[in-house]
């Protein structure tokens, strides 16, 4: 009789990471068919550029390497996927590309691999692209199910109150309005959320903690909190980007320090900052402080309370 | 391995196996500062191999006479004096390029490429051999950060020193001319020169067994 | 987390049935302690409940003969783990005679509360929920501390076993018996029984014998593994928490296990040693039960009462899924401590090969002690003993949750035993 040995516990549940990539891409199902929905043909063609590039990328990478391929977890997937989301329509399918690579060489793989990323992937990808290329990072365009404006470049409602007065919140949430693919539809971001808290993928400290301060403080700073939060790629950000487990805190409290933080950040570089919108940058600065919160957020530990410190 | 009591030992340690840049990684802020065209790199290069060759020279010359305890005063009025000299030189001669790296002449005072070799080379050394300490260090600087120069410049705007490579239909990548692409750029080089050296010691110990 | 009511359908509403086997091997060291020393030979007839090994050192117990039959070797056999341990093999002549000298007192609330521990440390007790400590010494207390409170642990969150479950059903009255002889030896006028919310017909009959009966009460708790370890049902039933590193004791408190409790009772009413236990046996068997057979009994024979493997076994677990030990053949004997026996097929028992820790926090989330098992695992791969030290993997109570949510299927409890044992040795060598 052959039997395995091994040391307790002998059973595992069946959500290994494989799994849990697998719910990130149906909980961003909604929100890719809607971007699709609403601005066409092209918007698929970035995001399966996008998509293509970063597990080719991953790929290519592991076998030069002379690395276990683990294209098969589907995280360079989620990470291509989500960054084709992060870019406008109208976005020229290199830069897609170059996106990708970015993600998955420059950030993901030169760090060691899934897992030891310092920020998240797709968005230091989108921070790169955004610097290095601002014009074609903001190239608009009018979703074209708009009646008669058929893909017309349109500054993005953050950036002209002009332009914000057009549309109603009923648009904002649906998703009507110019943006990045998969930012316009609050709806479809929510359904994703929902699908994901359903799942147990991801808690509802970071998403929550998120957008309640940077609402509380967009009502202090502008005084409409609801156009602040259905404009830009904020809720998306607070849903996909802010969660990714790598380059999030680990401790409870830490959590809520870091979705403050994020909040905070996307609150001052939007209504003081050069940039109109600032999801990405407030991200990957929080994502930075991470590690630091890791490090110093000390656990309650069992049987520690009330004892002296004797250290 | 190579001789440094050499001449020829000494000047190529400087460029090759003790690169100031990209072995030592020393001397990061006109590395990163200024590297952001070919021209600037191989001007800032030049101004602190000058600076470099001269002041190894007379610390060297001086060695004996500096006394220990005010050394590091007496290498910078010593290094001060150099750096005066190629400045105004630059000012008259180059002054586009003077314009360039503006603040970053003055600031080769306190490179600690400089800083280091006299404390390290010069003030153990013989003259000629600080000398040509300075020159091998200067030229790896220079190379280093003229490397660093071209990449940037080439995808931060598609040229290198000045000519067109891509052509005009090329979107230039903006990060690659800003502070960011200097710090990602560092870091590749430097990856890239350390797993280059890693896999020439391991041939090396290969080939003596 | 998962909740602990995992695979234990197979079993849940089988009825204990008894089971005695043709030969018992009975292992010297069933609890924890020095080995019992073995006073027969090769040859001797003994009786059921003779002692056939002898109490050694302050933590030692006698082991009692659990059938009447002929010794046929006292020799070592690997034991859990390979560990050799001496063992007394006995063949059963299916007399069942009892040795002579059985003598019980009839009711726990009127013997001499003096005389309660002695009769438990007679009987071989000790925890038959897998940690194995000698109940009497449990029951000792030491000068300086007191008990207000004794807790049964009828919480079995264990994955796949139903004994306890069982036995609380089948034969509440003998648990609460058990808890009353415990509580009167001490002096103690608090007892709990803890039962997890998904075992109500068991709070039902518990309830129900424990009416009218003093001072004992019987709670619900959520279920959640590992809801029944003994420092998340103190926390969980009294609010006290256990200060790191010390014992139930230190907040007035002893908890023990169900089917102890019943040893207990089994042992002052009828003055009967611990010679039998229930056990489960589940998973890739073709009739999973519960049946109660006696120490020693080889799995093997038990397996092949319940009509043997319905397919090729890949693991042979003694125990629970989430804390068993697994055992690299089938020719092992029930221990006092053995409360389960789960075969895993070939396709279950594979493990997964570790990939890279994704930094999803689950293990911080479900750990039980609050530690952060993904720092201290990252100790573990260097090697920086000192660093998991610090980071409390000494309170780490091997529950197995961490390792269980890992979605990387990282090694995190089997890391930090490990490091435990190599804590512990260091502290021994320095002692000495």
């Amino acid at each position: 009789m052959k039997l395995y040995i091994s040391t307790p516990p002998h059973i595992r549940t069946n959500k290994d990471t494989k799994r849990i990539m697998l719910d990130v891409i149906i909980a961003l199902l909604p929100t890719t068919l809607a971007g699709i929905y609403f601005f066409g043909y092209r918007a698929a063609i970035v995001l399966a550029v996008a998509c293509v590039t970063a597990v080719l990328a991953e790929f290519i990478w592991q076998k030069l390497a002379h690395q276990p391929v683990r294209t098969g977890d589907l995280s360079a997937l989620v990470t291509g996927l989500i960054l084709g989301l992060n870019l406008p329509p109208t976005a020229p399918w290199w830069l897609a590309c170059i996106g990708s690579i970015i993600a998955i060489i420059l950030v993901k793989q030169l760090f060691g691999g899934i897992g030891h990323n310092f920020m998240n992937p797709a968005m230091a990808a989108r921070g790169v692209l955004i610097v290095s290329w601002p014009a074609l990072m903001t190239a608009y365009t009018l979703p074209s199910v708009f009646p008669a404006l058929d893909a017309v470049t349109s500054a993005t409602i953050l950036s002209d109150a002009q332009v914000a007065a057009n549309y109603t919140y009923m648009d904002m949430f649906l998703g009507n309005i110019p943006g990045s693919i998969g930012e316009v539809s609050k709806a479809a971001i929510l359904l994703g959320l929902l699908y994901m808290l359903i799942r147990g993928v991801v808690s509802w400290r970071i998403p929550v903690v998120f957008m309640g301060v940077f609402a509380a403080l967009s009502a202090i700073f502008t005084g409409d909190a609801l156009s602040a939060c259905l404009t830009g790629g904020v809720l998306f950000g607070a849903v996909f980007m802010a969660t990714d487990y790598t380059t999030s805190p680990m401790s409870r409290l830490g959590q809520f320090i870091y979705a403050a933080g994020c909040g905070l950040m996307v609150a001052l570089i939007r209504n003081f900052g050069a940039y109109p919108e600032g999801v990405t940058f407030a991200i990957l600065l929080m994502n930075i402080v991470t590690p630091l919160l890791d490090k110093y957020i000390k656990p309650r530990i069992y049987g520690t309370k009330g004892a002296k410190k004797n250290a | 391995m190579l001789d440094k009591s050499t001449a020829k030992g000494v000047f190529i340690n400087g460029i090759l196996n003790e690169n100031p840049t990209f072995r030592l990684v020393l001397g990061t802020c006109p590395t990163l500062a200024v590297t952001t065209s070919a021209m600037n790199g191989i001007g800032m290069g030049i101004a602190a191999t000058f600076v470099l060759v001269g002041s190894n020279a007379v610390i060297s010359l001086l060695r004996n006479f500096i006394p220990d305890k005010v050394r590091i005063p007496a290498f910078i009025v010593i290094i001060c004096a150099f750096v005066t000299m190629i400045q105004l030189l630059m000012q008259a001669f180059v002054p586009s390029l003077y314009e360039s790296l503006g603040m970053f002449i003055p600031l080769i005072v306190v490179n600690c490429i400089i800083l280091a070799r006299a404390e390290a080379f010069a003030s153990k050394n013989t003259v000629f051999l600080s000398a040509v300490d300075g020159v091998g260090m200067g030229l790896g600087f220079t190379l280093a950060i003229t490397i660093m120069g071209c990449i940037r410049e080439l995808f931060g705007n598609g040229t290198i020193f000045g000519f067109n490579v891509f052509g005009q239909g090329y979107d230039p990548m903006l990060i690659m001319i800003l502070a960011p692409g200097g710090f990602i750029v560092f870091g590749l080089m430097l990856g890239i020169v350390n797993a280059l050296t890693n896999r020439k010691q391991k041939s090396g110990k290969e080939d003596a067994v | 987390m998962h909740s602990s009511g995992e695979g234990k359908k197979q079993t849940r509403n089988v009825p204990i049935k008894t089971f005695v086997s043709d030969s018992v091997a009975i292992p010297m060291s069933m609890h924890i302690g020095a080995p019992s020393k073995p006073c027969v030979q090769k040859g001797d007839k003994v009786k059921r409940g003779q002692v056939i090994g002898e109490a050694v050192g302050p933590l030692g117990l006698p082991i009692h003969s659990s059938i009447s039959g002929e010794v046929v070797s006292v020799e070592e056999r690997l034991l859990f783990g390979g560990a050799p341990v001496v063992t007394v093999t006995i063949n059963n002549d299916f007399t069942d005679e009892w040795v002579e000298g059985i003598q019980g007192h009839g009711n726990v609330e009127t013997i001499d509360p003096s005389l309660i521990v002695p009769i438990i440390r007679d009987a071989g007790i000790c925890g038959m929920g897998g940690a194995t400590f000698p109940t009497h010494v449990k029951l000792t207390i030491p000068e300086g501390k007191t008990c207000d409170t004794i807790i049964i642990n009828g919480a079995e969150c264990e994955t796949y076993l139903t004994s306890d479950y069982r036995l609380m059903l089948e034969k509440p009255k003998r648990v609460v018996d058990g808890l009353r002889a415990a509580m009167r030896a001490i002096n103690v006028h608090r007892g709990i029984i803890a039962i997890e919310d998904n075992k109500m017909e068991a709070v039902q009959a518990m309830r129900e014998a424990a009416r009218g009966r003093d001072g004992v009460e019987v709670c619900v708790l959520r279920t959640k593994y590992p809801q029944g370890g003994e420092k998340q049902l103190i926390k969980a039933l009294t609010g006290r928490e256990v200060p790191s590193g010390k014992l139930p004791l230190d907040v007035h408190t002893i908890v023990i296990n169900a089917a102890t409790a019943a040893a207990i009772a089994d042992a002052v009413i009828d003055g009967l040693p611990l010679t039998e236990r229930i056990t489960t046996v589940t998973g890739a068997v073709n009739k999973p039960s519960n049946l109660q057979v006696r120490i020693g009994t080889m799995f093997e024979d038990i397996i092949s009462a319940c009509e043997g493997y319905s397919e090729e076994p890949g693991k042979i677990i003694a125990g629970g899924g989430m804390t068993g030990p697994c055992t690299y053949d089938d020719t092992m004997p029930v221990t006092k401590g053995g409360g389960g026996i789960v075969v895993l097929s070939m396709k279950d028992a594979k493990c997964a090969p570790e990939s890279p820790c994704i930094r999803c926090a689950r293990c911080v989330e479900v750990c039980p002690m609050g530690l952060d098992p993904f720092k201290i695992k990252n100790f573990c791969l260097v090697g920086d003993i000192k660093g998991a030290k610090d980071h409390y993997v000494m309170d780490c109570i091997m529950c197995g949750s961490c390792s269980y949510v890992c979605p990387a299927r990282r090694q995190l409890t089997a890391a930090f035993k490990e490091v435990k044992t190599a804590i512990m040795q260091e502290a021994r060598r320095q002692k000495q």
